[in-house]
């Protein structure tokens, strides 16, 4: 790979005139035109801020500063930490030639210059440098998109004014927390108002995580606004999404999903899965989990969803939660697990009838062992009726 | 996750240990191209000394069944136990592939 260098720009610092005059001639028939010279250290660094240089080729003895103390004085300013610093030097003893790496150059060349030796040095600095700020740059631009298009996933999420009218609406206490394992992630939640008494809460999780995994959720979530399905039926809502993402995930893409529907009037609560994770039911200080046992969405075109019922009457609640509360694991290997997801639901039970936050108070065992950020992406909804 | 192949009288074994999971999908396309073998007609994934299996490594069970279609091979997962039967059985895996316990 040739690297076009013809921008670059290049300090020569040397007491000896001489000296300069053939190091430009050098660059200059290797292709660098910005040449910029200094005669001591304390004239280099100057010019250092005036001509911001790619490159400085530096001896090593001269009067007023010498080259490793304007080294070391380059290096101690973290803009200039990793500006490539070539010495030249007739000094070929072994603890010399340390020094020169040791106040912070890069590499050196000794007098007399051999011309091809030179050009090459200089030009593997110059190389290495551009290759390295392109990388940054790069890096720079993804991780500033990543953070837009994050912003955007979250918007996919219902707002907090709408939960709460909801909430007001249907008599529920509704929290819920939502963290993705990089910046992007595969999980999504919703919650759909269907008449005056059923209000519906579906919770899925892509496989993976990342790019591909947020795309789908965006693709899951043009869904929701296109479909004219009924919603009050879960298998029969499940059973549409899944054939809709059959028809555009490839083989290996896919997702887990549970969907229920509650009715403030009649106290029912009837849910249909797709191989989410068992969501936990709390009535009367019992806790159940919920059968959400289904063909992943997105795999087969004969997928067969049941639905099921159970009453959820005032005073009651549904947790749920993607697969990662179970299987994040702390820093011996051991996943959290149901046994303790289970013990910690009762003990946020027992704090009181209708806890502020309970989904803190669920996660904060979990989020005391696991390293973030997590491995997986992270949902909670908790769903208490008033 | 580590694997061990085997031709059995009438199909190849392929053995499965460890976390089959997020991490694993190159070594996927090791297991796929066992698949290759001449005539094979039974493709047998012991996943009976399997811990743990995420939903990236259910997908890769799905790749292989499918992979296993295109070339007419019958896919059987053996043995599944503990979190990983758990795992197989929520996503409802029996309804595509053949599941030996």
């Amino acid at each position: 790979m040739t690297i076009s260098l013809d921008d670059c720009r290049v300090l020569v610092v040397d007491d000896n005139e001489f000296n300069r005059k053939s190091l430009s001639l050098l660059l200059l028939r290797s292709g660098l035109r910005n040449i910029a010279f200094a005669a001591d250290g304390i004239d280099g660094l100057a010019k250092v801020e005036t001509f911001r240089p790619d490159l400085v080729l530096l001896d090593v003895a001269m009067p007023n500063m010498n080259g490793l103390e304007m080294c070391r004085r380059l290096r101690a300013d973290p803009r200039h930490a990793d500006l490539p610093i070539l010495f030249q030097t007739a000094l070929d003893r072994d603890e010399e030639q340390v020094a020169c790496f040791n106040a912070g150059g890069n590499d050196f060349i000794s007098k007399p210059i051999r011309p091809g030796e030179c050009v090459a040095r200089v030009r593997h600095q110059l190389e290495r440098r551009k290759l390295f700020r392109d990388l940054t740059a790069f890096r720079e631009r993804v991780q500033k998109e990543l953070l837009h298009a994050h912003a955007m996933q979250v918007s996919l999420l219902p707002e907090p004014r709408r939960i709460a009218e909801l909430a007001e609406r249907y008599g529920l206490d509704i929290t819920s927390h939502f963290e993705t394992s990089s910046e992007l992630g595969g999980d999504l939640w919703s919650v759909f108002d269907i008449d005056a008494d059923r209000v519906g809460f579906l919770i899925v999780d892509f496989a993976g995580h990342g790019i591909t995994a947020a795309i789908n959720t965006f693709r899951l979530h043009t869904l929701f606004e296109r479909s004219s399905v009924c919603r009050a039926d879960p298998a029969e809502w499940l059973t549409y999404l899944n054939t809709a993402l059959k028809d555009v995930l490839p083989t290996g893409q896919f997702a887990t999903a549970f969907y229920c529907v509650l009715d403030k009037r009649t106290h029912l609560l009837t849910f249909a899965g797709a191989g989410a994770p068992n969501p936990i039911l709390g009535v009367d200080g019992d806790l159940t989990l919920l059968d959400s046992s289904g063909l992943l969405l997105g795999i087969s075109h004969h997928a067969k969803y049941r639905t099921r019922q159970v009453l959820l009457p005032p005073g009651g609640f549904l947790l749920l939660y993607s697969d990662a509360l179970l299987e994040c694991r702390n820093a011996d290997g051991v996943p959290f697990g149901q046994e303790a997801l289970l013990a910690q639901v009762r003990r946020t039970m027992a704090a009181g009838q209708r806890p502020a936050d309970p989904v803190s108070m669920v996660l904060e065992p979990f989020l005391r062992q696991v390293a973030r950020p997590l491995r997986d992406d992270l949902t909670l909804i908790w769903i208490g009726r008033r | 996750m580590e694997f061990h192949a085997r031709n059995l009288a009438d199909a190849i074994e392929a053995r499965l240990t460890g976390r089959l999971e997020f991490t694993d999908h190159d070594r996927l396309r090791d297991i796929v191209a066992l698949l290759d073998a001449p005539n094979l007609r039974r493709f047998v994934v012991d996943v009976s000394g399997l811990d743990f299996i995420d939903s990236a490594g259910l997908g890769m069970i799905l790749i292989l069944q499918e992979e296993a279609e295109q070339k007419n091979i019958k896919l059987i997962v053996r043995g599944p136990r503990n979190d990983v039967k758990r795992s197989i059985d929520l996503a409802k895996i029996g309804e595509i592939v053949s599941i030996e316990y």
